[in-house]
């Protein structure tokens, strides 16, 4: 920081959690619609593709951030600081895209209630 | 009073700074010792009294590995037996794991980030007091013979008054739930001050990685504790008033349970890990003489290891019947959390590779934690598979696993601490003639006892038998466990004659002696009661904070607020992220009301655990009022302006500005308290989809007028609240607009009163009636919170501690009543359509 940065608003710091906090939405989300559609004996057909619109849904709402994030540049007017919470928010949204897909990305292929 | 800086003489600047600073901020001696409120001295005290709970929690460990030691042992009776390993787990998990860690951040937190305090110093002393209250209430049970015996997860149905009609399990609810309200204080202020109270300069970027540590640790507990707390809640008043919340015959499910407990219980494994994480960080640098490796990659993985490590808790609960699909990503998630752990010890090792390591006594139980943690980890991996945990499920091996990760993660990072910041409270180094032999006593004897519970639980050995016949093969390793045991014991023995032998014996050293480089190494040894006599400003970091020379130029109150003013106790705040100073935050000074506002918390608990109802509300009232009470010496009681802090640099005090640590706290405290709202709307909702015996034979019609009244009347009492901030900006008094406020909520507390009293089924008879009164219930307690705000504005009001400046107050009231508003909206609107989304699709 030097006298003639702008301070990066702390609002800012929900970048920081926006991937994960979608991550975190999609994982219950997903385990609500799975529960209430096999409690309920809901089709097999529009159960999964319900579970597969969460989840692409979801991804798609981690692709824009990452994209957000990779257009913005603080660093141009925030120096060091904006730098370092920017490529901290957009490696903590690349692992969340990532957590993503590994722990529900499987979720349309396999069967459904069982 | 003024605003005139009183500056130190110019002779001997230091040592007069000094004592004018320990005028102020020490804490008085004799029975002032209960009105403490100084970071240092709580942080001490939390410290001491988890030694000593991880000392009776031990020797409870102790005894059931004499129990196992041998087959058919009569050593303990069954009863015994079960109170013995629950209060074990209970104890180490609550009473010393969490609270340790609180006083491990309370205490270092301010030094590391160049703070004299932290910033609500009552509140520290109230989670303290609260925390020593509850403990000593589980501990007091044990030593009667009614201490709770379901285990330390006190799983339904066993914990329900069907098959625990004692006390037992009630001392576990609300013990536990009073120690909890302690950690809750401890990390909203812990968040708060992180985020606002640092060295100025500290940016973001600059903060040592302990802060980045603690601060995600805070905000797990802020998400965390909330559904425990709302099942101990649930737990109790069924088992006080029979709600059937956890009562299969009446629409509850005992599955509700083991959902609202591992929300809680699986990030608590990392709330647990993650400090010590931060204090490894912090140490093996310093002890690798060179800068940590992956700093950005630290901060990313904890980020994601926070948020991971919420969703995994059903691989608690891989064996109970959850469809196959959610197994498979649970286990999913449950492997990917290794990522983000694996990130941070390759940094440590990296960090190891590029230095120069010093091998001494920190460093030895770093290296005992690596070669713990791993194992730990690697069988976490295997737990997360769906079909080995089905096989070692609720045996031995768990018991190993858990202690390999818990035990792993805390111990040995812990005594790592311990020996590493000694100095800095004795100003003495350890002796390694004691310290060595005690290390590898310890390590050994916890190999030789948790390693050979694997064995035994891959032989099938149940967890929580009392004893066995002796023919099933692990004859030998529980003896070779239980063997272990006594020589951890022997070590842990040996490590505590070793700081008592330090302490009066030890080698003196001078401030730094690691030449860590760090802030808390920049304060008198032991630190002060101020911790800094002038604040610094942070030019580098954050493995630099604070340069050679920088203690003695402090000293000489050369920095920030190098002098002292009215005989206020002040610090800095600054800019979140960019660390510029923005504030000047005057801190409480010592006083009684936390020790006594806990200690009629605690005979509101007490007349619960005795179902003594209406001393308990009596008791609850007190404590409503000792906190309106402590609103009334808050702050500051006129208009001050700019004042100056030094360097040529002036700030207004925090009570005239808007984004001051009240406002943050109380966001945090709405964030835990929403967690715990929708923590209840799930409950609710699982128990509709999940639960047997739904829906109810007979269910009621919403009363949709007095639905509506209560929403009107909620936004009304909102409303006038917007109308009173506006008023006293404006230098107004706003009595009518608070007037207004208050009846609006007096009529929502009326109309939903009613509400709960038209409830069909009955709250007692189905749980869908008993859902609904918990949601209708919430919205009481909260409307009935807002009328204590509006009560504490009147008094400050008239007080003249509320000015057009200095308008805190109004805007914390109306951040409540919004709040109350959303959430009284969802909930009525969900007790409104609960019966027809019951009729139409539960059937």
């Amino acid at each position: 920081m030097t006298a003639r940065t702008a301070p990066v608003p702390p609002g800012y710091l929900w970048w920081l959690a926006a991937g994960f906090l979608v991550w975190g939405s999609a994982l219950v989300v997903v385990y609500a619609v799975h529960g209430i559609g096999c409690t309920f004996a809901w089709s097999t057909g529009p159960l999964r593709l319900g579970l597969a619109l969460v989840l692409f849904a979801h991804l798609a709402v981690i692709g824009w951030i990452w994209h957000r994030l990779g257009g913005v540049d603080p660093s141009r007017d925030s120096g060091q600081t904006g730098v370092f919470l920017r490529m901290a928010a957009v490696w903590a949204t690349i692992a969340a895209f990532a957590t993503t897909i590994f722990t529900l990305g499987a979720t349309p292929l396999l069967t459904v209630c069982l | 009073m003024s605003a005139s800086v009183d500056r130190p003489p110019q002779r001997s600047p230091a040592l007069r700074l000094h004592r004018q600073l320990a005028a102020i901020w020490a804490t008085g001696p004799g029975l002032q010792r209960l009105a403490a409120v100084n970071h240092s001295v709580i942080g001490l005290r939390f410290m001491a009294t988890a030694f000593i709970f991880f000392a009776i929690g031990g020797v409870l460990g102790m005894l059931t590995r004499v129990q196992l030691a041998t087959p058919t042992a009569d050593f303990m009776a069954p009863e015994t037996y079960n109170q013995v390993f629950t209060m074990h787990g209970s104890m180490m998990l609550f009473l010393f794991a969490i609270p340790l860690v609180e006083g491990v951040a309370v205490y270092l937190t301010p030094k590391i980030l160049g703070a004299r305090d932290l910033a609500f110093p009552r509140l520290t002393a109230f989670g303290y007091w609260c925390y020593l209250f509850g403990a000593t209430i589980l501990t007091g049970a044990l030593l009667a013979g009614v201490a709770p015996d379901t285990g330390w997860f006190m799983y339904t149905p066993l914990s329900s008054n069907v098959y625990t009609p004692g006390m037992n399990a009630d001392v576990w609810l609300l013990g536990v739930t009073f120690v909890e309200i302690s950690a809750l204080a401890f990390a909203v202020e812990i968040i708060v001050s992180i985020l606002k109270i640092r060295a100025p300069g500290m940016s973001l970027d600059r903060m040592p990685i302990f802060g980045w540590y603690m601060l995600i640790t805070a905000l797990m507990m802020v998400a965390a504790f909330p559904p425990l707390i709302l099942g101990s809640i649930l737990l109790e008043v069924e088992r006080a008033f029979h709600l059937p919340f956890f009562d299969p015959t009446r629409g509850g499910d005992p599955l509700l349970w083991q959902h609202l407990f591992w929300l809680f219980g699986h990030p608590d494994v990392y709330i647990i890990f993650l400090p010590m994480a931060g204090v490894l960080s912090t140490i093996i640098p310093v002890l690798a003489g060179g800068p940590l490796v992956g700093y950005r990659a630290i901060v990313v993985a904890i980020i994601a290891l926070a948020f991971v490590s919420f969703g995994i808790w059903v691989h608690h609960m891989f064996t109970v019947g959850i469809p196959h699909l959610a197994l498979a990503f649970f286990s999913a998630s449950s492997a990917i959390v290794a990522v983000p752990t694996a990130v941070q010890v390759f940094a440590w090792l990296a960090t190891l590779a590029h230095g120069r390591p010093r091998w001494n006594v920190p460093m030895l139980y770093v290296f005992g934690f690596f070669f713990i943690f791993a194992m730990g980890g690697l069988t976490g991996v295997m737990l997360a598979m769906v079909p080995f945990d089905w096989q070692a499920h609720d045996s031995y091996f768990v018991i190993a696993h858990m202690h390999y990760v818990v035990a792993g993660a805390l111990a040995f990072p812990m005594l790592a601490a311990l020996y590493y910041w000694l100095p800095l409270l004795t100003g003495r180094m350890a002796m390694n003639q004691l310290s060595v032999p005690a290390f590898w006593l310890v390590f050994v004897g916890f190999n030789l006892t948790f390693f050979m519970m694997h064995l035994t639980g891959l032989r099938g050995m149940p967890r929580r038998i009392y004893t066995y016949s002796g023919d099933e093969g692990w004859n030998s390793l529980n003896l070779l466990s239980s063997v272990g045991g006594f020589i951890m014991t022997i070590g842990f023995a040996l490590v505590v004659i070793d700081l008592l032998a330090q302490l009066r014996y030890g080698r003196r050293t001078r401030r730094d002696p690691w030449k860590a480089e760090s802030l808390e190494w920049a304060m008198p040894i032991p630190p002060a009661p101020y911790n800094f006599a002038s604040i610094p400003f942070v030019r580098a970091g954050p493995d630099r904070t604070a340069p050679e020379g920088l203690a003695a130029s402090l000293a000489r109150g050369e920095g920030y607020l190098g002098f002292v003013r009215n005989g206020w106790q002040e610090t800095l705040g600054v800019h979140m992220t960019s660390g510029a100073p923005e504030q000047l935050i005057v801190l409480s000074r010592p006083t009684y009301l936390p020790f006594y506002t806990a200690l009629a918390t605690s005979v509101a608990v007490l007349a619960m655990l005795f179902q003594f109802y209406l001393s308990a509300l009596a008791a609850a009232l007190v404590v409503a009022g000792l906190l309106v009470l402590a609103g009334q010496s808050a702050g500051l009681n006129r208009d001050y302006g700019p004042l100056p802090v030094g360097q040529g640099v002036s700030v207004p005090p925090h009570t005239e500005l808007k984004g001051s640590p009240p406002w943050w706290a109380l966001i945090f405290t709405l964030i835990a308290d929403g967690t715990l709202f929708v923590s209840l709307l799930f409950g609710t909702l699982y128990l509709w989809v999940s639960a047997p015996n739904w829906p109810p034979a007979q269910t009621f019609t919403p009363n949709l007028g007095l639905a509506l009244a209560a929403v009107v009347a909620l936004v009304a009492a909102a409303t006038a609240a917007r109308g009173s901030q506006r008023s006293i900006s404006a230098g107004g008094m706003a009595l009518g607009w608070i007037g207004l406020a208050a009846i609006g909520l007096v009529v929502v507390i009326a109309v939903v009163v009613g509400l709960i009293s038209g409830i069909v089924p009955r709250p007692t008879e189905h749980a869908l009636g008993a859902t609904a009164a918990a949601l209708l219930a919430y919205v009481t307690f909260h409307a009935g919170i807002g009328l204590l705000f509006l009560l504490s504005n009147l008094l400050r009001l008239r007080a003249g501690f509320l000015s057009s400046r200095r308008s805190i107050d109004p805007r914390l009231t109306r951040l409540w009543l919004d709040y109350t508003v959303v959430s009284g909206v969802i909930a009525l609107g969900l007790v409104s359509a609960l019966p027809a989304l019951v009729r139409s699709l539960g059937t």
